[in-house]
C-alpha cells in the first residue's frame, strides 16, 4: 500500500463516497464471512452505482471491487473445503488447517488495509494498494 | 503491465509460501484430533452396543459363536486385516440383520445366521459389514445424520439413554447411502475372493432376501434398508467375474449343521 498524491484535490463529497466504497466491504463482512460472494456483490453494487461519479470515486470503487474479486476464489475455496469436511467428502488435514490459517491472515491484512484506506480517502488522500493500485490505474480512465 | 504481473506473482508466492510454511506444523497432533476421534468412537461403540445388549441380549452358544468368528477370522486374515481389531457380537433377535457399529464392532443378529442357507452366504453378509468398517462408513454416516454436536454429547457420556436408543435404532434400521453401500459391496466381493469364498453366495443371499421382503417386511430389516437389489446383485456378479476364486469350504458341515439345529431348536430362524 502506498499513499500518494492524486492529480487533483477531491472535494468533501468525493472523499466521502470514495471512503464509503471501502466501508461497504467492511459493513457486510459479517454476512460475507460465511459466504464470500456477499462482499463482492456489495462492492459491485456500490461500483455500478458510482460508475458515473467523479474520477476519484470511480478509482477507489474499482480498487475495492478488484480486491474483493481477487479474494473471492481464495475464500470460496476455503468454504468449499470446509463444506466437504462437514458433509464428509473429505477429512480434516494439516493442509486444510494451514490453508484456513493462511486465508485468515490474508483476510486480516485486507481488513486492516481497508480500514486504513477508508480513513485516508475520507481525508481526501489517495491510497494506492500494491498490485490492485496499478491494475486500477490501467482500467480506470480519467 | 509487467509491473502488475510482477506484483501478482509476488502475491501468489507470498500466499503459497505462507500456506507451505504453515503446513509444516502437525496441527492434528497438536490438537489431538486423531486421539479425540478415537476416544469418541470408542465411547459411542460401547454405548450403542450396551443399548442393543440391553434390548436383546447376546448369544450364549460358544459353538455358534466360534463358527461365525471363524468366518470373520478367515475374511480378515486373507485380506491383511488384524482379526482382533474387529470385535464380533451375536445378538439374539429374530430380525434378519447385521450391522457395523463404531469402534470396529460387528454385530450379527441370530435371525440373520438362521436365515443364511450356507456359511458362504453368511460370509457375504459379514464381508459387506467388514467393508463398511474398513472404509470408515459408520462414523461418516453418524456425523452426517446424527450431527457433530450430538456425537460430542454422546461421546462425552452426558447423553440420555433416549439419544443412545435413537442412535442404535438409526444404525440398525436405515441404510448407508448408495455410494457407501456399493463401496461395501465391492469390498465384500474382493474380500471373499481373497479368502477363497465364492462371491456368488453373497449375490444369492441378497437376491433371496429381496424376494421375501414383501412377505416378512419387518423381520427382513437388512435387505429392506439396502436399496436397488437387482442392480446390486448384477454389480456383485460383474465384480465376481473380475476375481479369480478357488473356493474352499468356509465351515465344516458338522459345525454349520449344529448352528442350523441350534436355531431351529431356539426358533429364531425365519423359515
Amino acid at each position: 500500500m502506498a499513499p500518494g498524491e492524486f492529480f487533483y484535490r477531491p472535494d468533501e463529497y468525493e472523499s466521502e463516497r470514495a471512503s464509503n466504497s471501502y466501508l461497504m466491504s467492511l459493513v457486510v463482512i459479517m454476512a460475507g464471512l460465511p459466504l464470500p460472494i456477499v462482499n463482492v456483490i456489495a462492492s459491485a453494487i456500490f461500483y455500478f452505482a458510482n460508475r458515473k461519479s467523479a474520477y476519484f470515486v470511480r478509482w477507489h470503487c474499482t480498487q475495492t471491487l478488484l480486491a474483493q474479486l481477487f479474494t473471492l476464489p481464495v475464500n470460496a475455496a476455503g468454504l468449499y473445503w470446509t463444506l466437504g469436511i462437514i458433509f464428509d467428502r473429505t477429512t480434516i488435514s494439516n493442509g486444510y488447517v494451514s490453508y484456513l490459517l493462511t486465508i485468515i491472515l490474508f483476510n486480516l491484512a485486507e481488513f486492516i488495509a481497508t480500514i486504513h484506506a477508508a480513513s485516508r480517502t475520507r481525508k481526501g488522500n489517495h491510497v494506492v494498494w500494491w498490485f490492485f493500485g496499478p491494475l486500477t490505474e490501467m482500467l480506470v480512465k480519467a | 503491465m509487467s509491473r502488475i504481473a510482477g506484483h501478482f506473482a509476488a502475491i501468489a508466492v507470498l500466499f503459497f509460501g505462507t500456506w507451505f510454511l504453515l503446513s509444516r506444523f502437525d496441527y492434528l497432533k497438536l490438537f489431538r484430533v486423531d486421539e479425540l476421534t478415537r476416544e469418541a468412537e470408542h465411547n459411542l461403540g460401547e454405548l450403542i452396543l450396551d443399548e442393543l445388549q440391553k434390548r436383546n441380549g447376546e448369544l450364549g452358544s460358544d459353538t455358534v459363536y466360534h463358527v461365525v468368528e471363524g468366518i470373520k477370522e478367515r475374511l480378515c486374515t486373507a485380506n491383511g486385516i488384524a482379526d482382533s481389531s474387529i470385535t464380533l457380537h451375536i445378538i439374539v433377535s429374530n430380525e434378519v440383520n447385521a450391522i457395523a457399529l463404531p469402534d470396529r464392532q460387528l454385530v450379527v443378529y441370530t435371525g440373520m445366521i438362521g436365515y443364511c442357507k450356507t456359511p458362504e452366504e453368511l460370509s457375504g453378509v459379514l464381508a459387506h459389514e467388514i467393508g463398511h468398517i474398513q472404509h470408515g462408513h459408520v462414523m461418516k454416516r453418524l456425523r452426517k445424520e446424527v450431527g457433530l454436536s450430538m456425537l460430542t454429547t454422546l461421546a462425552g457420556g452426558d447423553a440420555g439413554s433416549e439419544i443412545a436408543r435413537e442412535t442404535a435404532r438409526l444404525l440398525s434400521s436405515t441404510a448407508f447411502d448408495r455410494t457407501l453401500e456399493s463401496e461395501a459391496d465391492a469390498a465384500a466381493v474382493h474380500m471373499m475372493a481373497r479368502a477363497d469364498i465364492d462371491p456368488q453366495s453373497f449375490a444369492d443371499v441378497i437376491f433371496r432376501l429381496s424376494r421375501e421382503t414383501n412377505d416378512f417386511p419387518k423381520r427382513l430389516e437388512w435387505i429392506s434398508t439396502h436399496p436397488n437389489t437387482a442392480d446390486r446383485c448384477a454389480e456383485i456378479l460383474r465384480l465376481r467375474k473380475q476375481e479369480t476364486v478357488h473356493a474352499r469350504a468356509v465351515a465344516s458341515e458338522a459345525s454349520w449343521s449344529y448352528c442350523k439345529r441350534f436355531f431351529r431348536k431356539n426358533s429364531v430362524s425365519v423359515k
